[in-house]
């Protein structure tokens, strides 16, 4: 079916929802309709913290109830301490109020940029100016490639300069787990696995981000393929359809935002806590044994 | 779950794309590349999350995480009061119980010994009433032999005079208050000694 609709839209490819556009030029750089979604959700991103918490830090430490936020910050601190609680301290152990600043600002940015592109501007757009879906003016940022390629290389940055400043040689020992004269062997895989890992959490986003949209273009692109009676027949289930798809995307939104983050934690946590940490707590005197990350 | 959704969403995006681009190709339409992007994304996107981290982590972050961790400590130092004082209650609980059962058992003895106290109390006065009321029968005995003694003399006495006054009638006789004295004391004299024989 979804094959069937697809090559019906060729007239008016589903692709193009999903796509980036031009929408004008800043000496000489296309700017595109992604790129303004993706400043749209930062400001979205900021505002929306920055007014829930904006009173948080005044709180008095010897009042609690002076200490729990109020309105749309109590939700985001849940989001934020499940994060801390949940997702980062059994990961990252004691580096997790290092780490906590980072991975909460890559799950709001991520989910942002998410949610933000689940916005119908396109069609509402279209309404007034009478070219159904090709305004442009949104679009997921998280459907480009490059951008999730770019914030999962933040994660890599994160991942190797913490490994080293907080593992130094433990870190660099863990690239060859094995025998030394297996080092030449092991140091390639290591690496292939370290960039298999950055992208694969290029790709699962992306692609999550774009099928879920071009599933809804696809959906609603039924509608608007045949004319009169038949085009009703078909509209009605396609939109009832498009309507339940969308609501799961919000959640694949707040999902793949949870995911990335999740992931990011768990690859900064395989850099930046070995196995001796924990053997240091229990031997203070300092019996350091092998250095392989914790995974 | 996550998992599922992702492998989903790749089948999605993998049966989808082939058949998009193989339409517009059909149709003559521009060639679509789903992977299109520049190095301008990527540098928006740096730019974007560098502001997100910037701002966030100046203005926002601290608050939030000073804030749990503010509580985490109240919370912590609450229940390690809470500990605290609870163990103390116990223990002037343990000491409460302790110092009732001392004051029972301090109680139980001065019972006892007030008991005890009471009972030779009792003996004493018991010993000391016995004693008095045999004195008192003693007395009472010995007063009563006297009022007996004094009784039975005055009736001997007045038994006499009688006697001696009868005599005298019959033998139309004045006896001398001499004789009469004589006569009486004889006649006292010979019942004591009557009595005594008796």
């Amino acid at each position: 079916m979804m094959i069937g609709g697809a090559m019906m839209l060729a007239s008016s490819n589903p692709m193009e929802h999903v796509l980036p556009h031009k929408l004008f030029e800043i000496r000489g750089v296309d700017v595109t309709n992604q790129m303004v979604m993706q400043v749209v959700a930062t400001l979205f991103v900021l505002w929306l913290l920055v007014s829930a918490f904006r009173r948080h830090g005044r709180a008095n430490p010897q009042n609690l109830e002076s200490m729990v936020p109020r309105g749309s910050g109590h939700l985001f601190e849940i989001i934020c301490n499940y994060l801390r609680e949940q997702v980062a301290r059994p990961i990252l152990q004691h580096h997790t109020d290092r780490f906590i600043p980072y991975i909460w600002s890559v799950f709001f940015f991520i989910f942002g940029c998410n949610l933000l592109g689940l916005l119908p501007i396109d069609a509402i757009t279209g309404v007034f100016s009478g070219d159904r879906w090709r305004t442009h003016l949104a679009g997921t940022a998280t459907g480009n490639i490059v951008v999730t390629g770019t914030m999962a290389a933040c994660t890599l940055v994160m991942m190797v300069v913490n490994g080293l400043r907080l593992g130094g040689m433990h870190y660099l020992a863990h690239f060859c787990p094995g025998p030394l004269w297996l080092a030449p062997l092991l140091i390639p895989v290591e690496i292939i696995g370290l960039v298999a890992k950055i992208f694969a959490l290029t790709v699962r986003l992306f692609a999550n981000m774009m099928a879920g949209h071009i599933l809804l273009a696809v959906l609603l692109g039924f509608g608007t393929a045949a004319s009169g009676l038949l085009g009703v027949a078909i509209a009605i289930p396609a939109i009832a359809g498009a309507a339940a798809i969308t609501c799961l995307e919000i959640f694949v939104a707040a999902l793949q935002a949870f995911i990335f983050t999740f992931l990011t934690t768990l690859f900064i946590g395989q850099s930046v806590v070995f196995h001796h940490d924990a053997h240091d707590e229990e031997h203070p005197a300092g019996d350091h044994g092998h250095a392989a990350p914790a995974h | 779950m996550a998992l599922m959704k992702s492998a989903s969403g790749a089948g999605v995006l993998g049966l989808l794309l082939p058949a998009m681009l193989l339409a517009s190709e059909a149709h003559g339409a521009e060639k679509i590349n789903p992977f299109e992007g520049t190095v301008a994304n990527a540098v928006v996107t740096l730019i974007t999350f560098g502001i997100v981290l910037f701002v966030l982590g100046k203005f926002v972050w601290p608050a939030v995480l000073t804030g749990l961790q503010r509580r985490e400590e109240f919370i912590r130092n609450s229940l390690q009061t809470a500990k605290q004082e609870r163990e103390e209650a116990e223990k002037l609980l343990k000491q409460y119980q302790e110092q009732i059962a001392g004051a029972r058992q301090q109680a139980t003895a001065i019972v006892d010994e007030g008991r005890r106290d009471a009972e030779v109390l009792r003996h004493k006065i018991q010993a000391e009433a016995k004693t008095d009321a045999d004195a008192m029968l003693e007395r009472a005995r010995r007063e009563i032999g006297i009022a007996r003694d004094t009784a039975v003399k005055d009736l001997y006495t007045l038994s006499g005079k009688l006697a001696t006054d009868l005599a005298g009638r019959i033998i139309q006789k004045e006896i001398d208050p001499a004789t009469h004295e004589r006569l009486i004391r004889d006649s006292i004299n010979d019942l004591s000694t009557a009595k005594l024989h008796n």
